[in-house]
């Protein structure tokens, strides 16, 4: 069986053979930058499939023989919305890590609404999309699970049962919307994680989640599955009352790293909101270095190029990067 | 068919997956309810034996063998014929249901929220049931809590079951959704209108038997509404079992064919709800 790489290794893998330690004047400690790729995308076409193989190619992924699990967000059946994350795009990515020589690649999430995950699967399109999707599914919710202590600690939550399809993968790829959220500020790869919490478990809502501190759990899942990537569908992503109740918002990009709090920090530059106002971010990074923008190291289109401002509800407006 | 799917799916621990893998307490229940009406003694008498084994000592159950938690489950265990569960583990399973409540109606949460000087939301006046303790009260371990207990109440009318049903139905109709039917819990998030989902309706609605008002006729509409579009095999067969409890199935319904069975809940909750159409609800007698 492969080696496991901590989150310290992984990171530093991330980082590139030549990359160099960044310090900062200010006494912060240094920090390895992390890679973060954003590439343009339109529209949710066929096109999807050669920018999903390019981007993870970018990041150098290295899993041959190795057990990758796809987690998109589904929430709700309203196909015609934006509320789940698009069967095209973790087709594709489904499509690519199966070509990277994945020894497995499966799809798994556990919705924290609805109870009937494979309907609700079902109405988003993926059993038309996914070629034998019921066979390489797994509903997070109903898994087998196993008691574990997050290594870090911000919430009242202690320990926590995971399903082992989650924490048996050696790379968990989140792969959520890109939406504003009426609790958390944005909902991107690291609250897309709330999904592996199992509902057969804590109930359908996570309401365990909601009592131990919404951002603090986000920060304690984060801290649980280390190996894991990001890849953020802002093709199509929400504004306003998201994750549910918001308005579609065309932003047309995808974005993708290893460091899901560098990933998320960028998504929320894109949507216009100030990374360090967003809890669970500031929790995360320890208020400082990592998702801070000079410390990620970004390729493809410049934020400049792709910025749109998501509409934010009244409590969150504070968060803007204009009122920074 | 079915019965013959949930014979050949009974774990070797004598308990049911959801799919596959190890046993858990809801499609446990859910298949012995099912075999028991379809007169398979054997493998029903097996499927006690798991859920006897996993009864915690607070006198609750676990959703999983070896989950260090009681939880909403108690309220299906509780559905079990005491004569087949055996008497006292049943009326334990009841007195776990009596002392539990969300977390929202303890004293200590009240207090605090007094103390600190937070209005009182109306619907958080009636206690229900959460689905793990120290969390709050939702619609779907509220309406089971409901169910199990009026059945207890059939056999052994104590006012203190009379009153938890009471309140747990004062909830329900609390958090009934404005245009009717229910979501999870809250009526409305930060000024929204929350929307009412197929399969928590029908449950609400179920656990409602017998109570007749403006609310429920408005939620049965939202229910005959959802019946007819709806296309999850779950939430119809709650949805029937719903509109069955007021009466109000249309007659002659069909469940559609093309609807599949996800998991063996569905397949054994399937078989239940047929055999309540035929007047044997295992939910109310």
């Amino acid at each position: 069986m492969p080696p496991r790489l901590t989150r310290r290794e992984w990171l530093a893998a991330s980082a590139g053979d030549g990359a160099a330690l960044l310090t900062s004047c200010g006494g912060e400690r240094p920090v390895v930058p992390s890679l973060v790729s954003i590439v343009r995308a339109p529209v949710y076409d066929q096109r999807i499939y050669e920018t999903v193989r390019r981007m993870l190619a970018e990041h150098r992924l290295e899993v041959r023989g190795r057990n990758v699990v796809l987690k998109p967000n589904l929430v709700e059946f309203e196909p015609e919305s934006s509320i789940n994350s698009h069967p095209l795009l973790v087709h594709a990515a489904f499509e690519a890590f199966r070509a990277m020589g994945a020894a497995s690649v499966r799809i798994a999430e556990g919705p924290g609404h609805r109870r009937n995950t494979l309907d609700l699967a079902e109405a988003a399109g993926y059993f038309k999309t996914v070629p034998r999707f019921e066979d390489i599914f797994v509903d997070l919710n109903l898994d087998d699970v196993t008691r574990v202590r997050p290594p870090r600690q911000f919430s009242s939550l202690g320990e926590l049962y995971l399903p082992n399809t989650a924490l048996s993968a050696d790379l968990l790829v989140s792969i959520p919307k890109m939406k504003t959220h009426h609790w958390a500020g944005a909902t991107l790869a690291m609250k897309n994680l709330f999904g592996v919490v199992p509902g057969g478990i804590y109930g359908w809502p996570k309401n365990v989640l909601h009592w131990a501190g919404i951002d603090e759990s986000i920060a304690d899942l984060h801290a649980a599955f280390p190996r894991h990537f990001a890849l953020v569908d802002g093709i199509i992503g929400m504004e306003g009352n998201g994750p549910i109740q918001g308005t579609p918002k065309r932003a047309g990009v995808l974005v993708a790293g290893r460091d899901p709090a560098a990933v998320d920090a960028t998504c929320c530059r894109i949507m216009r909101i100030e990374p360090l106002k967003i809890t669970y971010l500031r929790l995360t990074s320890g208020g400082e270095s990592h998702i801070t923008e000079r410390n990620i190291r970004q390729i493809g289109e410049s934020l400049a190029a792709v910025a749109t401002p998501f509409e934010l509800i009244p409590e969150f407006r504070w968060a803007r990067m204009e009122n920074s | 068919m079915a019965i013959e799917i949930l014979v050949s799916k009974q774990n070797p621990d004598g308990g049911w997956p959801y799919v596959r893998g190890a046993s858990w307490t809801e499609p446990t229940v859910y298949s012995v309810l099912a075999l028991l009406a379809a007169g398979e003694t054997k493998p029903a008498r097996r499927g006690l034996r798991w859920i006897l084994a996993t009864e915690r000592p607070d006198g609750g159950w676990p959703p999983q063998a070896g989950v260090g938690q009681s939880s909403w489950v108690t309220a299906l265990v509780a559905l079990l014929p005491p004569e087949r569960l055996g008497a006292s583990v049943h009326a334990r399973a009841i007195a776990w249901l009596l002392e539990t409540t969300g977390k929202e109606s303890t004293l200590a949460y009240r207090l605090r929220e007094w103390l600190l000087g937070n209005p009182r939301p109306p619907e958080q006046e009636f206690p229900g049931w959460p689905w793990i303790p120290d969390t709050a009260a939702w619609v779907g371990p509220t309406s089971l809590a409901v169910l199990a207990l009026d059945k207890e109440y059939r056999r052994n009318p104590l006012p203190a079951i009379g009153v938890r049903i009471d309140s747990g139905r004062q909830f329900l109709l609390a958090r009934m959704c404005h245009e009717g039917g229910w979501n999870h819990g809250s009526v409305r998030a930060l000024g929204y209108e929350s929307r009412p989902y197929p399969e928590t309706t029908g449950m609400a609605l179920a656990a409602l038997r017998g109570v007749r008002s403006p609310e429920t006729e408005r939620a049965l509409m939202v229910a005959r509404r959802f019946l007819a579009e709806c296309r999850s095999a779950d939430a119809l067969n709650w949805l029937r079992l719903g509109l069955l409890a007021h009466g109000q199935l249309p007659e002659g319904y069909c469940h559609p064919v093309r609807i599949e069975d996800r998991t063996l809940p569905d397949t054994s909750l399937g078989l239940l709800v047929a055999e309540a159409e035929k007047g044997r609800d295992c939910f109310s007698a």
